[in-house]
């Protein structure tokens, strides 16, 4: 298996690219360095580490023009480019990617408000872009192994970062993320699946409330079966980077959409905080038999043929140290509808999505419907009453009907923290921590599914700091418009 | 899975070709073969130990089946004994020998086995006596058909098992179920394609039970001393037979994690006041327990057990390479790649679930019970009931019932065995082969659906 792996980098170009993924066998030729790789993960695990500034809570000097440069303008970073590009005090002042015509087309799709710089001149452009002192947030969305060296590029070159997930795949990049973020004092936030929108947000501010008692135990995942349309397209993705991320590599590979939200709903960093986790993955039975059918048809999937393939279904638990537990899943193979946050279990009462529902006795079952519509009624954030004020006044110009005006509460409130300066909602450690499930589960799932400890990136400030994912604005702010 | 799946069972079946030799697979009996019974017209003797919620169901299930005798009850509460009495009586039985405390404040049920002509005890006392009682049927030459869990210990388990395979006698918690045929019936059919993930549990606030006289205070016991997955049998009696465990595939490890344990402290403190006891005993059962399984053959089981909080859920999901099925508590969900109309959209399952509809459910027609409906534990039922069927066409064919020995003592074991890993972090527990091997060439239980 190894010792093929050189001659299947070359075969499909990744290697050429220097773009080696971040699994367990990335770039590993033999046993050893699969070992040396998985120790390394349990040593920066267990590494003792003191804060040098505590960036939780830190209130960044206001900006009242947030200038963006945008680094990946693919499948994702196409349409997050037009959300940011439609809030009020936004100016996209630089777009880079790979590919020219990607770079046009997303100057293009913003040319009525924005006059971007395009960056298109090889694999290093974006630091070029990171370089240019007249950009104050450069958001990421690049292939995963891209995410950590071009957030700390950026903060060093003293702008805040906002990047898809994963922010990091190894606890090493967790950590530097870290460190970079207290010492420049810029924000690193991740996007996606967080507690400022949707159901999610709702059930927060009940919990806050303690309409659920206390919180014990908490379900999700990510279960989106990319297998056909998406991850064996030869034109979704780039170099099919992501089909060979599953490819070498077991674990968790995308825990945040679910994680995040249980995160805020347990205050992990900011009141309880992780302690160990177990992560169990089953054989691969979907992905090896279609590259093999493929290839059948076409030679093209033949470096694709007797891959070792993730497992499809990877199950980890979580518990933390004031006892709460917590199961993610993550399976993009098998056919199924999609699942993200799930469940939360309290002392009190039970919420579960799809549909969304409330439970607070077993013998009465869920409640009705319209009296879970009322208690949402009751507990709509204030993040949501603010965002949907700022969405209708857009609707009122006529100009929440163009494509770009898909922005989210997340975006919102990152650029609106920002010119307000206030801190921000979600930061470096959220997103340290909820990306170290990745390599932890992979050393989990390469141990036999032994616990392993998770490292504390707060440095024991989680049990001090103040609560953050403020979902009712408690912090101020909230003027920011939609164009 | 909840108690829809139990009324379609009792609503439609019929018993056309409900014999267990169907029902359990070809190898199932060996090594030991059970000796068929001589004769059909000999009744068949069943002596009951424990007449609580359960036991009184059960003993109603069986005093309304022809031919079945209960010459013996054993029960350590006396007012309980004598409504079991009252009820053979009633059924125009010979009234039975009656067996109370023992010598040591435990109930007789070892005089019960030694003294009695029995072809099977029936069990249904609280946890701690199972394996006790299973061990001294089988030693009396007797089978033992028992409530869930078959037992509590892994040396319970051994000891049931080494017991087995020298007596020929054997011990199943048949009296804990039946399976879903009809998700067994789709599996077979293939209608999933390869079954790779299972998830189940037991969710069900027991807080009143555990704490109430009349009910089961001996449960919370367990909860005190105990930190697992304390009641898997219920899930796991259909998800073995979904993944062939001990017929083809066996369990390798498991991992398991529990949280913390307020519940019951609470639970105590509001109703009994902050003073009492129970207010601020140690409960060492974590209120969520959740526990993560992997098969040889690189399958996965996801268990939840939850018997403290106030949570409506109870879901069954099954994931195969074809698609994905789903029993919620009020729903039963499907989707296939194919047929299913909308892309990755939920259907409703039940258009399958009547075109998958078990031959085992569909044809199956106990005789008519003699005396009536079965009363107890909350319910009532007109029918016998499919595990009782199963149970009294076992002995009468020499058979064992579908769930035998090997996958009874297996199923209960997830107990001990969370509890071990639960107990080191969540640390990788090794699961024992019962089978010693056997499992490989052990068929598939429930072909024939």
């Amino acid at each position: 298996m190894a010792s093929n792996r050189r001659e299947f980098l070359k075969k499909t170009g990744l290697g050429s690219l220097g773009l080696l993924g971040t699994g367990i066998l990335a770039g590993c030729t033999t046993e050893e360095e699969v070992q040396s790789r998985l120790s390394q993960i349990k040593e920066q695990a267990s590494r003792e580490y003191t804060q040098q500034f505590n960036m939780h809570g830190y209130a960044a000097p206001a900006l009242d023009v947030v200038r963006v440069g945008m680094t990946g303008v693919g499948n994702r970073g196409s349409g997050t480019v037009r959300r940011l590009a439609s809030i009020e005090g936004v100016e996209i002042v630089a777009v880079n990617d790979l590919e020219e015509d990607r770079v046009n087309s997303a100057i293009e799709s913003i040319s009525e408000t924005h006059s971007p710089e395009g960056y298109y001149d090889g694999e290093d452009d974006w630091r070029r872009m990171c370089e240019r002192d007249d950009i104050d947030l450069i958001a990421i969305a690049t292939p995963w192994h891209l995410h950590t060296d071009q957030a700390v590029y950026a903060m060093e070159n003293g702008k805040h970062v906002y990047t898809e997930l994963p922010a990091a795949q190894t606890i090493e990049d967790c950590w530097r993320l870290v460190e970079t973020s207290e010492r420049t004092r810029r924000h690193c936030v991740q996007m996606s699946g967080s507690c400022h929108s949707g159901d999610a947000a709702y059930v927060l501010n009940m919990v806050r409330n303690g309409v659920l008692g206390e919180v014990i135990h908490g379900e999700g995942g990510y279960i989106h079966d990319l297998m056909n349309r998406y991850n064996f397209s030869k034109t979704m993705y780039h170099n099919l980077w992501r089909l060979k991320e599953n490819i070498d590599r077991d674990g968790n590979l995308y825990p945040q959409h679910a994680l995040t939200p249980m995160a805020q709903m347990m205050d992990l960093n900011y009141g309880d905080q992780m302690s160990y986790l177990v992560s169990m993955q089953s054989n691969d039975f979907m992905m090896a038999d279609r590259a093999r059918e493929l290839a059948e048809e076409d030679e093209y999937w033949e470096p694709f043929v007797g891959r070792d393939y993730r497992g499809n279904m990877n199950s980890t638990l979580i518990r933390t140290h004031k006892g709460r537990t917590i199961l993610i899943q993550h399976d993009v193979t098998t056919p199924r509808p999609g699942i993200r946050f799930d469940l939360i279990v309290g002392t009190e009462g039970t919420y579960q999505a799809r549909p969304g529902r409330l439970g607070f006795s077993y013998d009465d079952g869920w409640i009705p419907e319209e009296e879970y519509e009322a208690l949402m009624e009751e507990y709509t954030p204030e993040i949501v009453r603010r965002f949907n004020e700022m969405r209708e006044r857009a609707v009122e110009t006529g100009r929440a009907e163009r494509s770009y005006a898909r922005v989210n509460a997340t975006d919102w409130r990152l650029i609106d923290s920002l010119r307000n300066g206030l801190p921000v909602e979600m930061d470096v450690y959220d997103a340290a921590l909820t990306s170290s499930v990745i390599p932890l589960s992979e050393w989990s799932v390469a141990n036999k599914s032994s616990s392993i400890d998770v490292p504390d990136f707060t440095a024991g400030a989680w049990e001090t700091n103040e609560r953050g994912m403020r979902v009712n604005l408690e912090s101020g702010g909230g003027t920011t418009r939609i164009r | 899975m909840s108690n829809k799946l139990d009324r379609k069972e009792f609503l439609k079946m019929s018993t056309a070709g409900l014999s267990t030799s169907v029902l359990t697979g070809m190898s199932l009996s060996k090594p030991v073969v059970a000796k068929k019974r001589t004769s059909q017209q000999r009744p068949i003797r069943l002596g009951f130990v424990g007449i609580g919620g359960r036991g009184t169901w059960h003993l109603s299930a069986a005093l309304g089946i022809e031919g079945v005798e209960v010459p013996a009850i054993c029960e350590i509460r006396s007012d309980r004994l004598e409504n079991a009495k009252n009820m053979v009586e009633a059924s125009g039985r010979p009234s039975p020998n009656l067996y109370g405390e023992g010598p040591m404040g435990e109930t007789d049920f070892e005089r019960l086995c030694a003294e009695e002509d029995l072809d099977a005890v029936i069990c249904s006392t609280s946890w701690k006596w199972h394996a006790q009682i299973c061990l001294a049927a089988m030693n009396n030459n007797k089978h033992a058909a028992c409530e869930v869990p078959l037992m509590l210990t892994l040396d319970e388990a051994w000891k049931i098992v080494e017991t087995y395979e020298k007596t020929g006698k054997w011990a199943s918690t048949v009296l804990g179920g039946f399976p879903d045929v009809t998700l067994l019936n789709m599996i077979r059919q293939g209608v999933f394609g390869e079954v790779l993930h299972i998830e189940d549990g037991y969710v069900h606030d027991l807080r009143f039970v555990k704490n109430n006289e009349e009910r089961e205070p001996w449960r919370l016991q367990h909860s005190i001393d105990r930190n697992g997955n304390l009641y898997p049998d219920h899930p796991m009696r259909t998800i073995m037979p979904a993944m062939d465990i001990n017929h083809g595939d066996r369990i390798d490890f498991l991992v398991s994690m529990s949280s913390k344990a307020v519940m019951l402290n609470r639970y105590a403190a509001e109703q009994f006041g902050p003073d009492h006891p129970d207010a601020t005993r140690t409960m060492n059962q974590g209120d969520y327990n959740a526990s993560l399984i992997r098969t040889v053959n690189g399958k996965m089981i996801t268990l939840n057990f939850d018997t403290n909080t106030p949570h409506p859920r109870e879901s069954f999901r099954l994931q195969g390479t074809k698609g994905v099925y789903e029993d919620g508590a009020d729903m039963e969900t499907i989707y296939l790649e194919g047929p299913s109309p909308e892309s990755h959209e939920w259907e409703s399952a039940e258009p399958y679930l009547e075109e998958y509809e078990s031959p085992i459910l569909k044809n199956y027609n106990p005789p008519a019970r003699v005396g009536g409906a079965i009363e107890g534990h909350g319910r009532r039922m007109d029918q016998t009931p499919i595990n009782w069927h199963n149970l009294i066409m076992a002995i009468n064919e020499g058979t064992q019932p579908y769930i035998d020995t090997y996958d009874s003592v297996t199923s209960s074991t997830v107990s001990a065995v969370t509890e071990a890993s639960v107990a080191n972090n969540g640390r990788p527990v090794d699961f024992p082969d019962f089978t010693k091997g056997k499992w490989k060439e052990r068929t598939p239980i429930f072909m024939e659906v």
